[in-house]
Formats: C-alpha cells, structure tokens, sequence
C-alpha cells in the first residue's frame, strides 16, 4: 500500500491536457497492482484522511478502491471496477458530489 | 496515452485503452478469465511465497499479543476452511461456465489463504496448526461453516452465493482489513494479499445476486429469510473477531457498516 505523500505526488503528475468540453487527464501508474498491468493505472488504493479525489474519480461503494478515468465524470457515466468486477454508474448525491451507483 | 488520442470525450467516445470504454460482455469476459486472475494475482504475491516479502524481519511479540493474534488466525482459518470448502461445492452448482471458471480462481485464492495462516500459526510456534484452530475456533463461525455446507450440500447456488460470497466475505474482508492497519509487519502484509483476494469475492457475490434479483425479485423474501438464520453467526463471528483483536465497543459498530450496507444495496434487509 503507498502512503499519503505517493498519492499527492500521483494526483500531480495526472497531467490535465484539454480543458473543453470535458477535461481529460494523463492516467500514471498508482502503485494498484490487483489487477492485469494494461488496467492498473486506473485504480488507486484510498488513503483516507488526507486523501481526497479528483474530478476523474469515484470510489466504488462494494470495494472501496479508487476508480478512474482519463476524462472528468458526468452523472451517467458507466464505469467498471475491475478488482471486485462491479458494473456501476456516476450519479450526483443532493450535496453535489459525485458517486459511483452499482448497476445489476 | 496523449489528449488527441482520447478526442472528443462523448458517453461513448472512451478511448479502447479504458477498461469504462468495454462493453458489458467483454467486461464480464476480462474478469472472470483465468488470464486476468493470474495477471492480478501475480502482481500482488510474486515473490511472496507465504504471503509476505521473506526478508521482513518477524517482531517479537509480548506472550499476550501473540496469544491473541493465534486465537485470530485459528479462527481466521475456519473462515477460510468454510470458504475453500463451499467454494469448491460451488463448482459444480454454478448456472454456467462463467462462474464455473470464477469459482475455481474463488477455490484456489481461499486454499492460499488457509495456507498461509496456517503457516503463519507455524511460525507463532504453534506445533500442532489444525489442532490449535478446533481448540480455539468460536462456536459462531464454526455454527456458520455448517450452515454453509449444508446450502452447498443442497445445491442452493443462490443461497451458496449469498452465504459464502456475500455474508462471509464482507465480514472477512471488514475484520481483515481492520486488523491489516494494527497487525505485526508479516500478518500485515498476509492480510494485505488477502484482501486483495477477497475484494473479487465478494464483488462476484454482489453482482450476481443483484443480477439475479433483477430477474426474479420474489427470491429476495427466500435471501432475507436465509440472512435471518445466518445474521446471528455472522455477528457473533464478528464480535469474536473484535474481541481478539482487542477493540474497544466503541469501535465495533462502525466494522459492522460495511456488512449492512453490501446486504442493504440488494434489498436483502429484514
Ligand atoms: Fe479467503
Ligand atoms: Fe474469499
Ligand atoms: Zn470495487
């Protein structure tokens, strides 16, 4: 598991390289090893207090990894958690935020 | 990967080298193939015969910590027994060859992790392991791996699935992680490669049953029913495990949250 100073330095280094109409990111490697190499740089381990998400990611609820993607998500967006193989969807909770929903 | 290549980020537009850009099947396909098991497994146990990195240097424990954490691997193991047992059942009962195949990844993850607790016993200077676990096992998770087996022996898949994959290991990969953050370095870094192992677990138990419910929602009042009998076990596991590891009761409701939610988002709450 890497520590909190790893993952602000990471969150640093996902360079933001457009800023249209949704803003794509630069995924880097994370450290994740629990899944095939090709998948790992889009999950992360959550570090807890101190740690915080970007506007690229959620957490999923089943699993509590941190998923993410090389775009900015949307309520709608579908993602898959690949380390507990869950289907989910973006939705925006009452106070604004963002959460991965688990589809069936 | 570079922006030009991502272009125009529509709710279809990702970018193939994004596992949210698959589509349903090809997901289901990527996780539950032996490749992608092998591929994962291999990335967090490679040179970790045991579970650990064999150059860690052991703590050496107070007579009273070490006494507690052989009682939590004893039980830790029946956990595991229950789970390597029932998983192997399962085999057989699965409703197609996609979970058939998920299930022997399922067999062979829950054979590593009896074997490196029992290992782990070993080197706490327990002689006689399977002994040791039948002498401190708590009546609860034993009670529970009975219950199990008898699902399993009655060819109940659904009710397998919800028992094994669902209830027990929410409830292991809850204790373990909890204890991963205040354990000696070498069960630390065991538990850490377990739970790795049971986060496919217990995903696979959610996501089939939820898909299952969505096709037959009257099998949920049959579940709630189950969790009924199994409730009792699966908290006085919990509670057994809190105690060995030593928490106050202030700490205890909060490990219980991630239970109660897993079994809330499947409307399996009685
Ligand atoms: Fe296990
Ligand atoms: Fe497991
Ligand atoms: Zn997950």
């Amino acid at each position: 598991m890497t520590g909190t100073s790893q993952v602000h330095q990471t969150l640093e280094t996902d360079r933001e390289v457009a800023d249209d109409d949704r803003r794509t990111f630069v995924l880097d490697e994370t450290g994740f090893k629990e899944v095939p190499k090709r998948w790992r740089r889009f999950y992360r381990h959550w570090q807890g207090e101190g740690d915080s998400l970007g506007p690229n990611e959620v957490i999923c609820p089943v699993c509590k990894v941190v998923i993410r993607s090389t775009r900015e998500f949307r309520p709608g967006d579908r993602v898959y958690c690949m380390p507990c193989m869950s289907r989910m969807v973006v939705v925006r909770r009452d106070d604004g935020t963002l959460e991965a929903e688990v589809t069936y | 990967m570079t922006s030009t290549q991502l272009g125009a980020a529509g709710s279809e537009g990702l970018d193939s080298e994004e596992p949210h850009g698959l589509d349903e099947t090809a997901f289901y396909r990527e996780v539950r193939s032996f490749s992608f098991w092998f591929e994962a497994v291999e990335g967090y146990l490679e040179g970790r015969p045991h579970g650990y990195v064999p150059s860690t240097p052991d703590e050496e424990l107070d007579p009273r910590r070490r006494e507690r954490l052989i009682t939590t691997l004893c039980n830790y193991c029946v956990g595991e027994a229950a789970a390597l047992e029932g998983a192997s059942g399962m085999v057989r009962l699965a409703p197609n060859h996609n979970s058939r195949i998920f299930m022997a990844t399922q067999v062979a993850d829950e054979a590593r992790h009896l074997e490196v607790f029992l290992h782990r016993l070993g080197e706490l200077g327990v002689t006689d392991p399977e002994l040791e676990v039948r002498r401190r096992a708590h009546p609860s998770i034993v009670a529970f791996k009975h219950q199990l087996l008898e699902l399993v022996d009655a060819g109940d898949w659904d009710a397998a699935v919800f028992a094994l994959n669902v209830l027990l290991e929410t409830l292991e990969f809850t204790v373990f992680r909890h204890h991963a953050r205040t354990a000696d370095v070498i069960t630390s870094q065991i538990l850490d490669g377990v739970v790795s192992d049971e986060r496919r677990h217990l995903g696979f138990g959610e996501n089939t049953l939820g898909h299952h419910l969505v096709g037959h929602p009257t099998d949920r009042t049959r579940l709630i029913e189950i969790k009924g009998h199994l409730d009792s076990l699966v908290m006085g596991a919990l509670d057994g495990a809190y105690g060995d590891l030593g928490l106050h009761r202030g700490e205890r409701p909060k490990l219980g949250r991630d239970y109660l939610q897993a079994v809330e988002r499947l409307g399996i709450l009685s």
